[in-house]
């Protein structure tokens, strides 16, 4: 795919890494020849210093030629214009665009081609928050990602002892939950992935990937690990975008929040806007304010500053003086790994915002993708489409069907069915059909394999 | 029905009535999949007054992203269905250049062919394809037919 990205910030840079390794051509822009420096030898891209919504920068970038623009640049505005820009000079079928002002978001009505056509919004903010708000509200999930419109979740989570699937056979979770839809996914046993089958013995330390309805996912995370209540108790550092939004939802589901911030004038507006918080003026490494808001009796801390060291420091911190659970957004993927161990859960927004751009990068009908283990795996949500004649894996039961090495069928969703599929089930048009790709190399295939042939009418 | 212009043995007819020499171009230049799929849709739309160019392309592009109609050797059968029309089109771009078109065997695209017809005509839709798909298998057909450099060779191949 011919790709431009406007904007070399976090998320365009990083979009800009992931999709270069795949065989796309991508053109970055930005107006900072500086942040473009030395990035075209070192990601194989092209790059063009400019302004984003400029005719004849975007001309220069490959216009005419590109099936996508993203324009994720710091200005909704500048975003809005380019895309504007490219549909009427380029006719450029995909425009993406990240818009963060509510402001804007209040009206999708004008977000058409008639007036301003960019057809996906992407708000990374909003992902993020509802990742973290999967995660506390499934205390010891690693990750939570929905499909299906979030019917169907897949889940990630370290196995202990204690709960009762551990050390037997997994065929056995038929047996202790004869009316639940799940399927294992994946396995990864001291980082090593292994396709789980039915007599795969889940042991102790084993991360699981699962997927099940979404009802269902605290009945079978019980499977794996003893069970803990949601805490009610939540600490936040930092009332930027996501912090205020995180804050709001939560205490619309009735959790009691502290916010702590360190700038003053947006402690009394996040105090202002929101009803039942406990906003704080202070530093979350503190010592002496932690012990003070009770940091002990804390059940999950978040750091969600801007600043990457601040949210390690701080969410350590809060580990050391008793809070249950911790977690940080941590841009840098070198930090990620090395303080994984000091942390429960360290949160990359560009890998997860990366993820919902993928799905309008990857060929056939993809719904949902999500980019997992810092990108070396994914879970996808594709349509079946076509018949026995015309496609791969319509009309053809699940053993029949030659998935790419590595790749497992999670669950299928067919009309409102969550369905876990078995060997004789067969795959129908239209099937929304989930997808666990352990190795992403294998992701082409994976595409081929879901692609219609020539005579799909 | 439309009838054979010719026996078998020397033409396949797999157009005949649906393609014309204003609807195939030479030599066209197209640095990528997005605008040889526009060349394609200005051809096909042009003296069709119901239809325009950005539907049309809009209709092929996305059935290409369902799946490549790269059906291999080269040659491309971009198609897809439209309102607007009583009868199905066909037009042809022989491109200057090999265009990376992710066909079932990855190599690039030098012949295209491309099909709207009437949105209700699912059962002559296929049969065109099935009718395309079955001279293109031929090695003799396929050859003769990416050899052909005029018009009228062409038009005898195909129409």
């Amino acid at each position: 795919m011919k790709i431009i990205i406007l904007g070399a910030g976090r998320v365009g840079l990083s979009t800009a890494e992931i999709l270069s390794r795949e065989d796309n051509d991508v053109t970055l822009v930005d107006s900072d020849e500086e942040k473009l420096q030395g990035l075209q030898d070192r990601l194989d891209i092209r790059t063009i210093v400019g302004a984003a919504a400029h005719p004849g920068v975007l001309e220069q970038a490959g216009g005419p030629d590109a099936d996508l623009v993203l324009a994720v640049t710091n200005h909704d505005e500048v975003n809005m214009a380019a895309c504007q820009v490219a549909y009427s000079l380029f006719r450029t079928p995909k425009k993406i665009a990240r818009i963060r002002s509510a402001e804007y978001l209040r009206h999708p009505e004008i977000f058409c081609d008639e007036s301003i056509p960019i057809d996906v919004i992407i708000s990374p903010e909003q992902v993020i928050t509802q990742r973290i708000l999967h995660l506390i509200k499934y205390p010891g999930a690693l990750q939570v990602v929905d499909f299906a419109g979030g019917k169907i979740q897949l889940v990630a989570l370290k196995a202990y002892y204690g709960g009762p699937l551990v050390g037997r056979q997994l065929r056995s979770i038929r047996e202790d939950l004869p009316n639940v839809k799940s399927r294992v996914a994946a396995i990864y046993r001291q980082n090593q992935p292994i396709i789980p089958k039915g007599d795969t013995v889940i042991e102790p330390d084993d991360e699981v990937f699962f997927v099940a309805g979404a009802p269902d996912i605290p009945i079978v995370m019980g499977e794996l690990r003893s069970v803990e209540k949601p805490g009610r108790r939540i600490m936040l550092a930092g009332a930027g975008n996501i912090g205020g939004q995180l804050a709001r939802r939560l205490e619309q589901d009735h959790y009691h929040v502290k916010l702590i911030e360190h700038g003053s004038i947006r402690a009394r507006q996040a105090a202002e806007q929101l009803e039942n918080t406990v906003v704080l003026h202070g530093d979350a490494a503190d010592e002496e304010l932690m012990l003070q808001e009770n940091i002990d009796s804390m059940d999950v801390f978040c750091a969600l500053t801007n600043d990457d060291e601040a949210n390690i420091l701080s969410a350590m911190l809060a580990k050391r003086l008793g809070a249950h659970r911790t977690m940080a957004l941590i841009n840098r993927s070198a930090y990620v790994e090395l303080i994984e161990s000091l942390l429960d859960i360290a949160i990359s927004p560009s890998q997860e915002t990366v993820g919902s751009l993928l799905t309008h990068v990857r060929r056939g009908d993809m719904v949902a993708v999500h980019s997992l283990r810092r990108g070396a795996a994914e879970a996808i949500e594709t349509i079946a489409h076509g018949d026995a004649a015309s496609s791969r894996v319509v009309g053809r039961r699940i053993d029949e069907i030659s998935l790419p090495s590595g790749t497992t069928f999670g669950a299928l969703m067919r009309k409102d069915e969550v369905i876990i599929p078995h060997h004789d089930t067969v795959i129908e048009p239209e099937d929304h059909v989930i997808l666990f790709v352990i190795d992403k190399r294998h992701i082409h295939d994976v595409e081929r394999l879901f692609q219609v042939k020539v005579t799909f009418v | 029905m439309p009838s054979k212009r010719k026996n078998s043995s020397s033409s396949t007819g797999a157009l005949n009535g649906f393609l014309s020499a204003d609807r195939i171009l030479f030599n066209v230049a197209a640095s990528s999949k997005k605008r040889m799929l526009e060349e394609l849709s200005a051809l096909l739309s042009r003296h069709q007054a119901p239809l325009n160019r950005h539907t049309v392309f809009q209709v092929l592009n996305e059935r290409e992203r369902l799946g490549s109609t790269g059906i291999g050797n080269g040659i491309a059968l971009p198609h897809g269905r439209l309102n607007g029309i009583s009868e199905p089109l066909a037009a042809v771009l022989r491109l200057r250049q090999g265009l990376d078109f992710d066909a079932v065997d990855d190599q690039p695209v030098t012949f295209v062919i491309g099909l709207v017809v009437p949105a209700d005509a699912t059962e002559q839709h296929l049969k065109i394809l099935a009718s395309l798909a079955q001279i293109f298998s031929e090695a003799g057909h396929r050859s003769r037919i990416l050899k052909a450099r005029d018009v009228d060779s062409l038009l005898n191949l195909l129409a």
